[in-house]
């Protein structure tokens, strides 16, 4: 299970991209305006009765510093949302208010319909968490320290047998199910802290940079275990530093310095940093876009070589047949036409950019945001 | 250059474990203040005062002597405080049983007939004590009142011979040298089940004093290490409650203990022949008691501490006090009351008592120091679990 398509019904395909400014909190990039609104809105639209997770303008201090500010965001049941930043962005903040560790200095936020802060252990038994960091045992073999945690929820004896083979064999980790803790690996512990948090069936899982250290085919396995999880009706809020893994999540939400800075399908917020769609039109003749005609569909044109075009598009698809028949008007024979995907590294870069003020350039955003995560 | 590198990497070393040290001040603040404390208080609280030993004195009705307690304080000294003097030994015998006093000297009914016939009498001087140390002292003391006795005796049969008729003073002179110089001889009773030597007397303290310390180390460094791995945040996460997740600690950790106490005892008193007088119901009570109060107590430290290291030092800290004041040395006779009472908030204080008595004597002589173990790890458990609970709301 790889990239889901955005016509998927769980998505929210927005209808405007244009920036949507909030009067008092911080500017908010995307498609979601009506989820990342206003931080005084009392609770985010866009999930309705399938919201599990929502924050309203949640704010978290650390003394003079602002870890997380105005965050107002939600996710859908059956659904993965990815929080997305730099190393010191607020994510872990972000994540820890919705587990209940933290309460936000300001704003609300509802997990499940409840204050994570007041969690009824029924409702606990719902939560698989993943922390950032290994807090499992080390002395304890992977299977004993599996097998603890899914007594930690309740479970029984029976069902706790079967689901610590179920869930080491779906991390690959049941050859190793014998050796301590110590003994394995990063990469195997974080595996081993999934299938912690897998284990006991939660319908709704927090996973604090689940592939932080691991190699990238294991990621894309960690990343297929959870669309398996997504398409099997739970819910999962992940953290990643790695931007290229907004690809895996159905929304993102991107976040620096503590702030939302977009949120949307990936589709979404690609059009957003982007301006559109992005064509790239190859032609047997020079061309110069300046003689072009205005075509339906094309925002702009920039020339990357006397026969090379990128074209700024609301949709690729519809309007690539529509620039061919004008080219060919002209008398320009189009060789290639295809749809670029620039790598989510460029569009965050692109959309914290367009957030930051002019003159602060983005890596000092970065380096600020870290600081305050670090307090974090 | 090469020795210039050295000390730069050696005083890296010097520099980074200081710095570390004092980065943590509870670590810092328990590791200075903490001895000093315990010093300061054995300084202010020891005063090595002994209390004199409580004494009756049964005098039978014909023995034609004084029955003027003041007379036989005058006799025995400052290190007894003659209590009564009765003729009814049975009940002095009693009172000693129980504990409400230390010495019951009994005066045999014919002491003068016995010396006028050339005969020594003895003064048997009981005592109930399974502490050799103490019963040696009881011992010596008998010996010293003997002595004191026939001091008086000599006196007075001095003095009446001066007025006595010829014949009887001849009578008198037929009495042989040594019953005139000691007309009465010490004998000590110690009426104690048993009579351990100084090894086995200590033998139930120091098995206190070891599961004390292993409760309170294992429990000490488990909570810390879970609170500094993050482990907590998990813990906050699930439905598992602060209580919980206590008792399931205790529960580990009391059958870890319960086994090596079990193992120790066995070896105490199967290899080492230390007596066991006592039911082994309430043995298992006293121990399960101690362990109880010595978990909450390293739990407890375990909530409170910054670091392993200050964990560790509390740990440590606590054996020190208890070596101090939880009578495994000094009794607690020799403190101050005050410090006598506060000893009490270590486990180790009553359990020491009460496995003495049980094992030593079979039964228990303050059958109270049992509800103090109780309530002390009651107390112990309520004050971790509030604290626990507070941590893992903060984790």
């Amino acid at each position: 299970m790889g990239w889901r398509a955005p016509e998927d019904p769980r998505e929210e395909p927005g209808d405007d991209l244009a920036t949507a400014p909030t009067v008092d909190g911080p500017e908010v990039v995307g498609v979601d305006r009506a989820v990342a609104g206003r931080e005084d809105d009392s609770a985010p639209p866009g999930c309705g009765d399938d919201c599990v997770i929502a924050l309203s303008g949640v704010t978290r201090r650390f003394d003079e510093l602002l870890a997380v500010d105005h965050v107002t965001l939600s996710v859908a049941r059956g659904t993965i949302l990815g929080l997305i930043g730099p190393s010191g962005s607020g994510k872990t903040t972000t994540i820890r208010t919705v587990t209940g560790s933290l309460a936000p200095t300001s704003g609300t936020v509802r997990v499940l319909g409840e204050d994570p802060t007041r969690f009824r252990a029924s409702t606990r038994e719902r939560i698989g968490y993943m922390p950032q960091h290994f807090v499992l045992y080390p002395d304890l073999t992977a299977s004993e320290n599996v097998d603890f945690v899914a007594a930690l929820f309740g479970m029984l004896y029976p069902r706790r047998r079967r689901r610590v083979r179920e869930v080491l064999q779906l991390v690959e980790l049941w050859d190793a199910r014998g050796r301590r803790a110590s003994r394995l690996s990063g990469g195997m512990q974080r595996r081993l802290e999934l299938a912690c948090a897998m284990v006991h069936e939660p319908d709704l899982l927090l996973l604090d940079e689940p592939t932080a250290g691991i190699d990238p085919i294991l990621r894309q396995a960690v990343w297929g275990e959870l669309h398996r999880l997504r398409d099997d009706g739970r819910t999962l809020l992940v953290t990643t530093q790695y931007v290229g893994e907004a690809e895996h999540c159905d929304r993102v939400a991107l976040i620096g310095g503590g702030r939302l800075v977009a949120l949307g399908t990936p589709d979404d917020l690609r059009r957003q940093a982007l301006g559109g769609d992005l064509l790239w039109v190859e032609t047997e003749e020079a061309v110069d876009p300046r003689t072009l005609p205005s075509i339906e569909g094309v925002d702009s044109i920039r020339q990357h070589g006397p026969r090379e075009l990128m074209l700024v598009t609301v949709d690729a698809g519809e309007t690539s047949p529509r620039v061919v028949d004008a080219f060919s008007r002209r008398g320009i024979t189009v060789t290639t036409t295809r749809e670029e995907r620039p790598s989510f590294d460029e569009i965050f870069v692109r959309l914290l950019e367009q957030q930051t003020p002019a003159g602060q350039p983005s890596e000092q955003a970065a380096t600020e945001a870290r600081g305050r995560d670090a307090a974090a | 250059m090469p020795l210039l590198k050295a000390l730069t990497r050696i005083g890296s070393f010097a520099a980074k474990e200081l710095v570390e040290v004092v980065r943590r001040p509870g670590a810092f603040v328990s590791l200075v203040i903490g001895p000093f404390l315990i010093m300061a208080l054995f300084g202010l609280g020891y005063n090595g005062y002994r209390r004199p030993l409580n004494a009756v004195f049964v005098l039978p009705p014909q023995a034609g002597l004084s029955r003027d307690p003041a007379t036989y304080q005058r006799l025995a000294g400052p290190a007894v405080h003659v209590v009564a003097v009765t003729p009814d030994a049975a009940a002095a015998d009693q009172e000693l049983r129980d504990k409400k006093i230390d010495l019951v000297v009994i005066a045999p009914a014919d002491m003068r007939q016995r010396l006028l016939q050339g005969q020594q009498s003895a003064i048997t001087v009981e005592y109930n004590e399974t502490d050799p140390i103490r019963a040696g002292s009881a011992a010596i003391l008998a010996s010293q009142l003997s002595d004191q006795v026939n001091r008086e005796i000599i006196k007075d049969v001095v003095l009446k011979g001066e007025q006595t008729p010829a014949g009887q003073v001849a009578g008198a002179a037929s009495i042989p040298p040594d019953v005139v110089a000691q007309p009465t001889v010490a004998k000590p009773v110690n009426i104690a089940p048993t009579s351990p030597t100084l090894v086995l007397f200590f033998a139930p303290a120091v098995l206190a004093l070891i599961l004390q310390h292993m409760g309170v180390t294992l429990t000490a460094l488990s909570l810390v290490r879970e609170r500094l791995s993050g482990a907590m945040e998990l813990f906050r996460i699930s439905p598992a409650s602060p209580v919980e997740i206590l008792l399931g600690k205790y529960l580990g950790f009391a059958i870890l203990s319960g086994v090596i106490a079990l193992v120790t005892m066995s070896l105490m008193v199967g290899v080492l022949g230390v007596p066991d007088l006592g039911q082994s119901g309430l043995l298992a009570l006293i121990v399960a008691l101690l362990v109880f109060a010595s978990l909450g107590l390293g739990l407890l430290i375990s909530v409170i501490a910054d670091s392993e290291r200050q964990a560790v030092q509390l740990s440590l800290l606590v054996l020190l006090a208890s070596v101090f004041f939880g009578g495994l040395v000094l009794p607690l006779t020799e403190f101050h009351p005050l410090l006598r009472d506060a000893a009490y908030a270590l486990p180790v204080t009553a359990a020491i008592s009460l496995l003495q008595d049980w094992m030593l004597r079979g039964s228990l002589l303050r059958p109270w120091e049992l509800g103090v173990l109780a309530g002390l790890g009651l107390l112990l458990f309520v004050l971790t679990a509030l604290r626990l609970q507070r941590v893992v709301r903060h984790a």
